[in-house]
Formats: structure tokens, sequence, C-alpha cells
């Protein structure tokens, strides 16, 4: 298995301020990898970087053989990577459908997109039932799973969601997990980042942990589940009890 | 009876013109989170661009319209590079400020290469008038009408149905998700600032047949109804803003009927900031304070002051103080004006630097002390000694008490209701006869002297400007070293923290109008006994940008900034005489390379 | 001291906070924890004035501030911090901390009705005896705030906010809060984006300030700080309480467990 994304070296500012420290990760292709991290440990900034929303001051991101460190996002999104936002980040006066065909915005094959329409619906029957809501108005794991759907009808290589579960009822919360293992078991690759360490290990494959912009730990998800130095990466910071 | 129909079918066609306006002001806020202060000037563009077709080329009506197409979306195109794009991680204020001096060079442009008076347009549409009712409907009604609601169809059609529109819908509702979507922002910002200055454009070019006559003046109300029909509709609110519109044009059209043509405006701006503060988020969204902005510290450039050694600034004064001893009338009349100048950037520089309440009404200030210092002196036969501290006492209260309901608004919402509110007092002091003498203005108002001291000569003028300048300067400094300083900065920089710690917002913005209102309210009345004759048109909304273009010069909140920046942009043009036609176009030039090089100006912002 | 009953926020579709309750005593800290998206900001911000909350109440010292603004609550001694800094940005570190003690301003800012303001203005610039001596009085406090910080702020009294780390910001931001005095402290994770060592003397500043007798609501992640410091500790999800208790018994609650850290509790001692 080859690294479909590849982080190297990322030293990233927010005006004077750094928030990455030499910051390296990969995801190889097929896999499900977190991201997992406390609050400004950095994790968001790391997505911003994947996506081209912001630029790192050095060091490389490659995905799928090529540069994209710097592109513009629409390029990179061009590329093959879907995007799963932070709050979802839905266009909330536009109907589910239209929110739909925005995720295929960067396709021009007609008959593609409407059979990825029919999958994805299949995939998430909830919103087939919902087509004409605006999606502003939906409840908020609704939103979550149109967010989901969205970055599907792109047609994406890697899917990288931001705290998909966040704010999320439990029941939503085991949804959304059974979907994005869906998801990945249609091929798609999934980069998540997650601050709720043992949901997104549950599923995952590979796991990294940020504090204050660095990587604490890093490792197979079922040895970062039974580690028990996470707890003090990951929650604990002063633990020394 | 018949007077009421065409009553009625005037505002319906002037409200289709601004319609066409207010579309795409408000596209481009959807969009672009910017109110477009360009957007007259491209109206004023499309104008002249369609009669020069007529005129010189002799085209037929729908090829009148092509070339006024095609002009005006390259000037879209064009406005979106410099005024948007270039800007990009600026801050917040700067692509506003930009659009302001894209506005400057546009009408500049127009008014070189056209000549400043007003020009006939040709009519081309036949002469003919349906009697309906009691009243008539003519060809050209029809024909704006028809433009109008073909243009919201097209508009309509183009949002729902194709992909760009798509994406500008997607843009306006998250421009950070439809950039993840694969939208590339900057094409839809280009198509949104061409389609909008078309139909700007297009709308000019109505205007011109439906009055008969253009001129490049009519930029700044075309910007100033477009906004006010907005802010009607709500902000980026699209058939809000053609409702807007319709509201707008018929108001105006009734109110004409009720009182009379010269309160046509008043209408309109008192119209605008009773919206301001009742339904800012305009008339169909549901009415909550309007949205903050939430921009932390990223108002104005970061940047430390420039440090100078110790002895420039006496030295420079020392320099100042002698100059009379040169024996240059020419040189000081220069002076003078610059120092007065000084005083009104003084002002703005703590009203938009140091508070964030970036004003574009502040010349309605120097009116109001202008007005004040010459009808004491003039009517209550007060001497200038008393009557010019009394002015600027009388600004600082008339000037605060004014702007107060503006208090609650942030950013856009500022400008916009400052620049409203300026109009209203320069209209309010045209209508108020009785007390201002109308259009007539003030004349033979009195020169300066100091309790029988004549200061009446370009030296003593020079002198006496001198002095107060360094005076309000040395009490701003003071000011902004005490608690006061901090308090309005930190309002500035993060208001939400600011009330958090106890800070009274409208108490701190108060006292900086206060202050301001006093520093402009005594260069008014200056000005006013320099001049002896003032009217409601000597301090227009031209000087408002002026007064701003010298405070980002010098550097938002920058004291000494402030009066570099009047000394540099007064003198200047007058060392080369020869540029003397161009003297706005270079302001409006300054202004832009300023905020794209040097956003924190020469001396720092503070 | 505070009490808070059936406080409700909603944005759009979206509840944010369900069923906000909780009581604090004087002198007690009490910690809010809960997964992200859980409520506690809003919940936060619902009690410190800065959105109205759509139903509920809030006490504090037994009056009504339900919906008061931000302003009157700083008069009567609630200070908070945000959850992502909110620092003046272009004002020294002494400057945003003399801010913060801007309702401590007595001498400068007489308390008369419309001649108020103007007689503030003036004795702003007059400077009269008095108004010197309060300045310096708040400007020694702030340096000994500052001090608490250990050479961390103090070596950079005069530098803008803008120019300040991460980490120092968040600490002048507290500074900032402390100057006001107040009776009752808000922090919104006042540990976000720090490392160990910040984490480690972050802590020891707020134990500090417990046992100066502060009464503390805390907003934080790190759970090893909150079992360390907290008097009692109260468990968010989705908007509402799920539980409430000592550290110790709350580190037990297999619901807490399974809201905060997930269904699987990561890191657990490995269970042999």
């Amino acid at each position: 298995m080859s690294a479909l994304l590849e982080l190297q070296g990322l030293n990233s500012f927010y005006g004077p301020v750094q928030v990455h420290f030499e910051l390296s990760l990969e995801v190889r292709q097929g896999q499900i990898v977190c991201l997992l991290g406390g609050n400004a440990s950095g994790k968001s900034t790391t997505m911003k970087s994947i996506l081209g929303l912001q630029r790192p001051r050095s060091g490389s991101i490659r995905f799928d053989g090529a540069d994209i460190t710097g592109l513009p996002t629409p390029r990179i999104i061009r590329r093959g990577i879907g995007s799963v936002p932070e709050a979802r980040r839905l266009f909330p006066a536009m109907t589910v459908r239209e929110n739909l065909l925005m995720g295929a915005y960067a396709r021009s094959d007609k008959p593609g997109i409407a059979a990825d329409e029919a999958r994805v619906l299949a995939l998430f029957p909830r919103l087939a039932e919902r087509l004409a809501q605006r999606a502003g108005t939906m409840s908020g794991g609704e939103q979550q799973m149109l967010a989901m759907a969205r970055a599907l009808m792109g047609r994406p290589k890697l899917i990288c969601m931001d705290e998909p579960t966040m704010g999320l009822s439990p029941l939503f919360v085991d949804r959304v997990l059974e979907l994005i293992q869906a998801i990945n078991r249609e091929g798609v690759t999934v980069f998540m980042v997650e601050q709720n360490a043992s949901l997104a290990l549950a599923i995952a494959h590979h796991g990294y942990v940020l504090q204050a912009g660095r990587i604490a730990l890093q490792g197979a998800a079922g040895d970062l589940l039974q580690d028990h130095r996470i707890r003090d990466a990951y929650l604990g910071g002063a633990a020394t009890g | 009876m018949s007077a009421w129909f065409d009553y009625t079918v005037n505002g319906f066609v002037i409200g289709n013109i601004y319609a066409l306006l207010a579309v795409g002001l408000a596209l481009i806020y959807g969009v672009a989170n910017l109110v477009n202060f360009a957007h007259g000037s491209v109206y004023v563009v499309g104008a002249y661009i369609g009669w020069a077709a007529i005129t010189h080329l002799g085209t037929p009506l729908p090829l009148t319209l092509l070339c006024v197409v095609v002009v005006c979306a390259l000037v879209g195109v064009a406005i979106e590079r410099i005024g948007l794009r270039a800007l990009q991680g600026s801050s917040r204020i700067a692509p506003l400020l930009a659009t302001i001096g894209i506005g400057l060079v546009l009408d500049q442009v127009v008014q070189l290469v056209w000549s400043p008076d007003p020009r006939a347009v040709p009519m081309q549409v036949p002469e003919w008038r349906i009697a309906i009712g009691g009243g008539t409907i003519g060809a050209l009604d029809l024909l704006i009408a028809g433009i109008g609601c073909s243009s919201a169809a097209v508009l309509y059609g183009f949002l729902r149905f194709t992909k760009l529109g798509w994406a500008v819908r997607a843009t306006a509702q998250d421009s950070d998700a439809a950039q993840q979507m694969g939208v590339d922002i900057n094409r839809v910002n280009m198509a949104v600032f061409a389609i909008a200055s078309v139909l700007s454009g297009i709308s000019g070019l109505l205007v011109g047949m439906y009055y008969n006559q253009i001129n490049p003046a009519m930029s700044f109300e075309a910007t100033l109804k477009g906004i006010v029909a907005l802010i009607i509709g709500g902000l980026g609110n699209v058939p809000g803003a053609i409702a807007g519109s319709l509201i707008l044009g018929l108001t105006e059209s009734y109110g004409i009927a009720l009182f009379g043509t010269s309160y046509r405006n008043l209408f309109a701006f008192v119209l605008l900031v009773a919206m301001l503060l009742w339904r800012p988020n305009g008339l169909f969204a549901p009415r909550r304070a309007a949205a903050p902005e939430p921009m932390v510290g990223t108002f104005i450039a970061r940047s430390l002051p420039v440090k100078l050694p110790r002895w420039v600034v006496p030295v420079v004064l020392l320099a100042a103080a002698l100059l009379p001893l040169l024996n240059q009338p020419y040189l000081l009349q220069i002076g003078a004006n610059s120092l007065m100048y000084a005083m009104l950037a003084l002002s703005l520089t703590l009203v938009a630097g140091t508070v964030g309440q970036v004003s574009l009404g502040h010349a309605a200030l120097l009116a109001i002390g202008g007005y004040a210092s010459g009808l004491l002196a003039l009517d209550a036969g007060w001497p200038v000694a008393l009557a010019i501290p009394a002015a600027g006492l009388i600004t600082a209260g008339l000037g605060t008490a004014l702007v107060w309901p503006a208090f609650r608004l942030t950013g856009h919402y500022v400008s916009i209701a400052t620049l409203g509110i300026g109009e209203i007092v320069s209209l309010v002091i045209l209508n108020w006869t009785g007390l201002t003498r109308g259009a007539i203005g003030l004349g033979g108002i009195p020169p300066l002297e100091l309790f029988g001291v004549d200061l009446g000569s370009v030296q003593g003028t020079y002198w006496l400007c001198l002095v107060v300048l360094v005076l309000l300067a040395l009490l701003q400094l003071r000011l902004l070293s005490s608690h006061l300083g901090r308090t309005w900065r930190a309002i500035r920089d993060d208001s939400v923290a600011a009330r958090s710690h106890g800070v009274g917002e409208d108490r701190y913005k108060a006292l900086a109008f206060g202050y301001g209102g006093f520093a402009a309210g005594i260069s008014g009345a200056i000005t006013a006994h320099v001049y002896s004759y003032i009217n409601h048109e000597t301090f227009g909304a031209s000087l408002s940008v002026l007064a701003l273009t010298m405070v980002i010069l010098g550097g938002m909140g920058n004291v000494l900034g402030a009066v570099l920046g009047a000394t540099l942009l007064i003198a200047l043009p007058e060392a080369f005489r020869a540029l003397a036609e161009y003297r706005i176009l270079i302001y409006g030039v300054v202004l832009l390379l300023l905020i794209r090089f040097r956003p924190q100006g020469l001396m720092g912002t503070v | 001291m505070l009490e808070v009953q059936g406080l409700q926020k909603r944005f759009g579709g979206v509840t944010a906070v369900a069923d906000g309750a909780l009581t604090l005593r004087e002198g007690e800290l009490l910690s809010i924890i809960g997964p992200n998206g859980a409520g506690k900001t809003t919940l936060f911000n619902l009690i410190s004035g800065l959105e109205p909350p759509d139903a509920g109440s809030v006490r504090f010292q037994g009056q009504d501030i339900t919906g008061a603004v931000p302003e009157a609550l700083a008069a009567l001694g609630i200070a908070r911090t945000f959850q992502h800094g909110r620092v003046f940005g272009n004002l020294s570190v002494l400057d945003n901390v003399l801010v913060g003690a801007h309702t401590r301003l007595r001498a400068v800012k007489p308390a008369l009705p419309l001649l108020g303001p103007l007689l503030e203005m003036a004795l702003a610039a007059l400077r009269p005896p008095a108004v010197r001596a309060e300045e310096a009085a708040l400007r020694r406090d702030a340096e000994q705030i500052l001090a608490r910080f250990g050479d961390r702020l103090l070596p950079r009294l005069h530098q803008p906010a803008f120019s300040l780390s991460y980490a120092n910001r968040r600490r002048v931001e507290i500074a900032r809060a402390l100057a006001l005095r107040p009776k009752l402290l808000l922090l919104d994770e006042p540990t976000a984006g720090m490392n160990q060592t910040e984490t480690a003397e972050m802590q020891e500043v707020v134990a500090d300030l417990k046992r100066s007798g502060l009464t503390i609501l805390l907003i934080e992640h790190k759970l090893e700080m909150v079992m360390r410091l907290s008097d009692r500790v109260l468990v968010m999800d989705n908007g509402r309480r799920i539980a409430e208790g000592l550290p110790q018994q709350v580190r037990n609650n297999p619901a807490v467990i399974e809201a905060y850290l997930g269904h699987r509790h990561a890191g657990a001692e490995p269970v042999s």
C-alpha cells in the first residue's frame, strides 16, 4: 500500500504564532486514518493546509503522487479530495438536492453524476426523502449525513472529515461511524480529524495524536486504543498523578 | 387623480432604475461581503459610453446597449481585480476603502475624457404616450420597466438553473464551503462584478434617457440610492433589493408630490437611517441586531508606529512657525490650507482610526461648524474669537447627537450610516431656509480676528491655524495617553471583549465623536471665516473621502500621521501646478496604492 | 453565589444548550467538561451576557441577571476569558490588563448622569493628583497580576499583544480578567494549545487563584487538570447536563466516560 496523502515537515503559522512544528504524517490508500488532539492542538490547521485554505510556511503536502502544497483549494478538490468541513458548512438556503449537486460541482460528466446521486442516496436513504427540503432546516445529524453525501458526490479518492461526530446525539454518532466505514469499504480513503479518541480509533486503521502542533504519538489504531500514554498526550497535559 | 397615477408610474420607473443598481450591490455583497462604493461610478461610465456611442457612432438602441454591456463588464472585472482580489488577506476595511478609491478614479477619468459639463442623451425611443385612466405612460417608461423586469427574470434563471449561478449562491451562503466543493471563488467574484456592473451601466444609460441629461457628478447619488435600496431589502438579499428599490422609488415620487423636489433626497436618507436603526437586516429578515462581524484585531493593519528621533517634531514645528518670515504669501496660503485640513484629519483619525468607526460623513461636521460660527457672527453679532470655539462645542454636541443612533452599528453599517447622516445634514442646510438661507448660502462672514487683532491676512490666518492645530494635537495626544486612549482602542480591536470588561461602548464612542466634532467644528469655523462665503456644497462628500485618504496616508489613529497626511495631500498637488487638473485623480490613485502596498500608512497605525 | 436554571439556546435548527443548570457556591471551583459541541461555550456565553437565552434564568448573588448586558455583569464582578483568546491585538500587554481594570476607575469617572462623561474627558486631559494616583495604583496592580505568570509577561509589558505567542496571549487574557478583581471568574479552556510545561504552569496559576478564595467556573478538556483542581465537575453532552459530582465520582461514571471519551474508554488502564 502506498501513501495517498503525505505531509512532510510542515511548519504553519497563524500570524506570528507557530501552529505546526515539523509536522509529518501519511495516509495510505484504502485506509481510515484519524488525527486526534485537544482544542487548539493544530488539528483544524492540518485540515486547512491539506485543503489549501491555509498555506504552510515550509514543508510539503503530496497527494496521489503530486505536490499540492500551496495550490488553490478548487484545484486541490479537482484532484480528487472531498471535504466534510467542521460544523458541516452546508449551503443552508439551498435544497438537499442542490447541496448534493454542489458536491459534484467540479465534475462535468452528467450521466456519472446522475449515477452517483442514485448511489449516494441509496447509502443515505434519509436524504432521498428530503430532496426538496432546505438544508438549513434539517437536524444536526441529518445535516452531517448531507455533508458526507455531498463530499461523496465529487467521487473523491480521499475524503477529509473535520470532526464528523461533533455535537451529534449518540444515536447519530454510531450511524455516522458506520457510514464512514461503509464509505471506506467502497474504496474511498478517509482522513478524519477527531477529538473523540476512542470513537475514531474504533473504526480507524491508523491514528496520530497531535499535541501543541507536534505529533506526540502514532501507531495502529488497535495499539493506540490500548496505549495509556494517549491519555497523557491527549487529555492529560500536566498528568503527574 | 391623474397626477397620482403619473406619480405612481414615475415612482415605479425610478424604482426599476434603482433596482438595476441595487441588485448588483446585493450580488456583490452576497459573494464578497463588500458594499461596492464604486457602483455609482460604473453607472456614470455606462451613461457616458451610451452617450458617446449614440453621438459619435450613431448606434441604434440595441447596439448602444451592447457597447454599454461590454465596457461595463470590463470595468466590473477591473474593480474585482484591484479592489478585491489584490487585497485578499488584508484588513477587513481595505476592500471598502479600495472601492471608494476606484470610484474616485473612475469619476475623474470620466470628467477628464468628457468634461464635467452635463450632456444631453439623444432619445432613442419613440416619443408617443398612451393615456390610461387619467395619466399617461410613454414608450420609455415601458422600455425601462421591460428592461428592469427582464433583467430580474434573466438573473433568476441564471441563479437557479446555471452552474455558475449555483456557484454564486453557494459562495454567498458559505464561501469557504463553496471552495471545498471546487468552486473557484475568484471566478465567481469576477462574474458577479461583471454582471453587477453591466446592470449598473444600463441603469445609467436609461436614467440619462429618462432625464435627458447626464453628468459625472451623478455617480455619488447613484451609489447612495443603490445602497439605500439595498439596506431596505437587506444586505445581500437580491429579491429584497428589488423590493427595496421599488419602495424607495415610490416613496421618493410621492414625497415629491407632497413636499416638492428639494425634499426628494432627504426622504431617501431618512429612510436609510431609519432602516439602519430599526431593521438593519432589511425589511424581509427577522428583526435582529445586525450580525456581528467576528473579526478580532484585523480591522486595521497591524504595525508599530514609526519612531521619530526626538528632535524632529520640535524642529519641524519651529520651521513651520518661522515660515511666514519668508514672506511668500502663496506658500503661506497653502500652509494655512494644509493646517485647516490637518484639523479635520485629526478629528477623523480619532474616530476612524482610534475607535474604528470609519465615518464617510465627516465633512458634515465641518459644515455644522462653519454654519454655526458664521451664523453666530452674522446673526447674533458674536465676536469671531468667541464664535469659533462656540462653533466647536456646538458641532461636538450636535455631531454626537446625530451619530448617536448609529453607535450600535459596526463595520460597513457605520460607514453607510455616517454617509447618510452627512447627506441629511447637507440637505437640512439646503432646506432650512429660515436659518441657513438655503441655496443662497452664507455671505459676508467676517474675517478672522482675535479680540480686535486682525488675523485676516495670510500671515494671521496661518499663525492662528498653526496655534490651534498644535493645541488640538497636544490635547488629542494627551487624551490618547490617558485611560481613554486604551479604552477607545480596545473597543476598536474587540468590542465584545471590551464590553465584557465593563467598557460601555456608547459612552466612549460619544466621547470620541464629541472630541472629533470639536476639532472638525473648529476647522469648519475657521474655514468659513477665511472663505467669507459658504453654502451647502462647500463641505461636500468628496471632502469626507479626501479626509479619509489623509488619515490612511498618515496611518490610522496616528496624530502626527494625520498632520503629515493632510500636509502632503494639500501641499504636493500645489507644488505640481501643471497637474492641477489631475489632483483628485491623484488622490484616488494614492489611496489605492496605499491600501495595497502600505496599509499601515506612512507613520504606522496606532 | 451563581445559580443557573433551565437555560436554553437554539441556533437555527440546532439546539446548542437544551437544559443548562448549575449552582456554584462561594469559593468553589466547578469544572464543566464534555466533548466538543456539547454546548459548554454557549452556556458560558449565556451566563456572561453575550447571547440572550431563549429560556431559563441566571442568578448571581441573589440577583436576577438573566439576559443582562456584559458591561453590567462586569460591573457586578463577573469576568471571563474566551475560548480562542480575544486579546486587544494592537494594545500593549500592560494596556490590555488596564482595560480589564476599567470597572475599577473611580477618580477619573465621576458617577454623574450626562456630566459624568464630560468630566471624565476633562479629567483625562488635566489629570489632577487623584487621577494620577489612581492610574499609578492600577498600573502597579496590573504589574503584580502579570507577575503571577513569572517572567513570561513582565519583560513584554510594552509589546503589542499581536506579537505574543499563543500561550502568552492566553495569559494576558487571564491577567486582564483578574484586573477586574472579579468575584466570579469564568475561564474557557485556559490551557488550549499549550504544551505540558505551559499547562502545568497554568494549573498552578489557577490553583493559586482558588487558594486565594476566588470562585471559578472552568471549561477544560485536560482531564488531569480538572480532576486536580475541581471541587465539583459537571459533565455536558448534547446541550444538557449528564452528570455532576465530585471529581472521583465523575471519573468513574460510565455515562461520562462514554460521552467524553467515546464508547470505549481510550487510554484506560490496560485491562488485563
